[in-house]
């Protein structure tokens, strides 16, 4: 086509008689992403419907929370507190005295059984990944195996393994046991990710002369780091949730117990202080949301990544 | 002398054989290219000589020292991969620098080398950035800097050109040859793009299912195929094939009943052939629209017009596809039919089992 025959052509599409009027495109969405009002509409109320439904007992908690302690009691009751203020919250520190201990503790056994987690997950993950080893397959099987118990049906044998060890009624009491049901799904959820990371990297960097744990530390480390905080915050997670059953059996020691078993003190002779206690449990969460809220952007991207990018 | 030999190199994974008995020196400096389709072995063995795959019989030489049961490292090779096998979290120097590194140099010695690459590669400018950032062509060449800075004695590649699209393979492919005649050094060269083999090597390797099928130099493979496959998998668009049957094999001439197409006499020694069923080979771009010693019969059913050749596509009596490839810009039309033929001399004999005569 010759340039003059070309330029009247852009000419005619650039001239205003040859475009249509048409209506203004709605959105700038892909076709796949456009959905009718209606369609939104029913999004939107499926997803406020299982919300509320996994929501309403921290709502309900929460709300508690800001109660006067007479009016729980009120008949009829009102799920909208009346004159409610965050007195509670002021209160909890003198009506038990351990608390901020209990609450150090939670936190505290729940970064141990992280940290440990991590050390042991990681190597045990890249030889899952990598090396292929008579017995592999079974030992994978027989993670899942484990993660079908709950520790409540271990309990009693678990109890014996302690005393044995001498380690009741300590904070390993607690620590030992979280470690222990929290490394299977963790080695399965970082092997998968290191699946993902080519093996010619692995083989790029044997040629080149580096050792395995040179290959481990210099190459798999960065490119699974993503995976490692996915499986770090499930661990944390994990081990805030399970420390309740193990401190219960576990530990009698006052100074040791973590938040959930601590709670109980506000179980008093007369009466339950419901809205303290309620108080308290969100005081206890509130560091784990904080710390989440700044890893989600880890959590997502680590759970949906697809393979890594060269 | 030779600085690789294979001798009866063999490969299994549990019962399946995969490299059956290899043989093959390469002398220093050789551009060597294995050529074949895929699952014909090739990588395998590169992997083998990489000292990534164990050798399951046999020996591979590197130097005049048995290699078999060294590490990578110490075998004085270095790979590149065919996904470059960058490190995505390194910057393009880091990626460059890796080996030494390992080797635990000194800062000014890895600066010097890595520089010293990046400027061959014209990778200067790149250093700081990470592969993520760089087109394929630029990869390709932060792999082959990885590969450089090492100063091996042999480099490897397994197909590396891959990934590229198709014009800046052919660039790629003009830069590696200027890398190797630069560097000198010995470079085997894994590909299954027969044109990449013809182009760049200074000896190719036709492997087929595990042996290879023919050893040469690109031009002796054009002209002297050993046998149907190589003679089938070398030149494109591919070697025409007639089957026929030996009329009768005299010592001087081999005459060679084509069919609906007419006997073909053809200067061959052998006395073997007679009455054996053969196949009659020549190239398209051997045929000709000005008569010559045989001629034939066609009906177009495609014709392509590439401007600098016209490709007609036709089928024979006998069933056989045939292609002919004419300079130019003849008159050729789909289902007219055409007289076309060839000289004795192009046309290439296969006995019973597929070994040239």
């Amino acid at each position: 086509m010759s340039d003059v025959a070309r330029t009247t052509e852009i000419a005619a599409v650039d001239s205003p008689s040859s475009v249509k009027p048409r209506r203004k495109a709605r959105s700038s969405k892909p076709m796949i992403e456009r959905y009718r009002w209606y369609e939104i509409l029913g999004l939107y109320a499926g997803i406020a419907l299982f919300l509320f439904f996994v929501l309403a007992p921290f709502i309900e908690g929460f709300l508690v929370s800001l109660k006067p302690l007479s009016q729980l009691f009120s008949t009829p009751y009102s799920f909208i507190p009346r004159n409610g203020s965050f007195d509670a919250y002021f209160t909890m520190w003198s009506t038990v005295e351990g608390l901020g201990r209990y609450i150090f503790n939670s936190l505290f056994i729940s970064a141990v059984v992280t940290l440990a987690v991590i050390v042991i997950v990681v190597p045990a993950a890249y030889a899952f990944a990598r090396f292929s080893f008579a017995g592999a397959g079974a030992m994978l099987g027989g993670f899942l195996a484990v993660n079908m118990f709950s520790g409540a049906v271990l309990l009693i044998p678990l109890y014996r393994l302690l005393r044995s060890f001498g380690l009741l009624n300590s904070y390993w009491a607690m620590i030992v046991p979280g470690i222990a049901f929290l490394i299977p799904s963790s080695i399965w959820l970082l092997r998968t990710y290191m699946l993902r990371i080519p093996r010619e990297l692995d083989e790029a960097a044997w040629v080149d002369g580096a050792s395995r744990l040179y290959t481990l530390r210099r190459i798999i480390l960065p490119l699974a780091m993503p995976g490692i905080v996915v499986v770090a915050i499930m661990t944390f997670i994990g081990a805030y949730a399970q420390q309740f059953i193990f401190a219960l059996t576990f530990n009698s020691r006052q100074e040791f117990m973590p938040l959930p078993v601590g709670l109980f003190a506000f179980f008093g002779r007369q009466e339950v202080l419901w809205n303290e206690l309620m108080a308290a449990s969100f005081a206890g969460i509130l560091p784990v949301m904080v710390v989440i809220v700044f890893l989600q952007r880890y959590l997502v991207a680590g759970l949906t990544a697809g393979a890594i990018k060269q | 002398m030779s600085q690789l030999s294979l001798k009866r190199l063999e490969k299994s994974f549990n019962e399946a054989r995969i490299i059956k008995g290899i043989d093959l020196d390469v002398s220093e400096g050789e551009f060597v290219v294995f050529v074949g389709p895929s699952g014909c072995g090739k990588s395998t063995l590169l992997r083998m000589i990489a000292g990534l795959e164990e050798v399951s019989e046999g020996e591979i030489e590197i130097g005049g020292k048995v290699v078999n049961d060294l590490p990578p490292v110490q075998r004085g090779i270095a790979m590149v991969f065919q996904s470059y096998a960058l490190y995505p979290h390194m910057t393009v120097y880091e990626n460059i620098a890796f080996p030494l590194r390992v080797e635990k140099l000194g800062q000014a010695e890895v600066d010097k080398r890595v520089g010293a690459a990046a400027k061959v590669l014209q990778l200067e400018s790149r250093l700081q950035h990470r592969p993520g950032q760089l087109s394929g062509g630029q990869r390709q060449r932060v792999a082959i800097g990885r590969a450089i800075v090492r100063q091996p004695k042999i480099f490897l590649f397994d197909e590396p050109l891959s990934n590229l699209d198709a014009a800046l393979r052919s660039e790629m492919r003009i830069e590696l040859m200027e890398l190797h005649k630069r560097l000198g050094s010995t470079m085997i060269y894994v590909t299954h793009d027969q044109i990449e083999a013809m182009t760049m090597a200074d000896k190719i390797v036709v492997l087929n299912a595990g042996e290879i099928a023919q050893v040469g130099s690109p031009l002796e493979l054009y002209h002297k195929p050993d046998n149907l496959f190589v003679a089938g998998f070398i030149g494109s668009p591919k070697m025409n094939f007639i089957n026929g049957k030996v009329r009768s094999a005299d010592g001087a001439t081999v005459t060679v009943d084509l069919g609906a197409l007419g006997t073909l006499a053809l200067p061959r020694a052998s006395t073997a052939v007679a009455g054996q069923d053969v196949t009659i080979g020549i190239r398209p771009e051997h045929m000709r629209l000005d008569g010559g010693e045989f001629s034939l019969e066609i009906t177009p059913t495609i014709v392509e017009h590439l401007g600098i050749h016209t490709i007609a596509y036709a089928i024979l009596p006998g069933g056989e596809n045939f292609i002919g490839l004419f300079e130019g810009n003849p008159t050729i039309e789909d289902a007219k039919p055409l007289r076309i033929g060839f000289s004795i001399a192009d046309a290439h004999l296969f006995d019973a089992k597929g070994l040239a005569v």
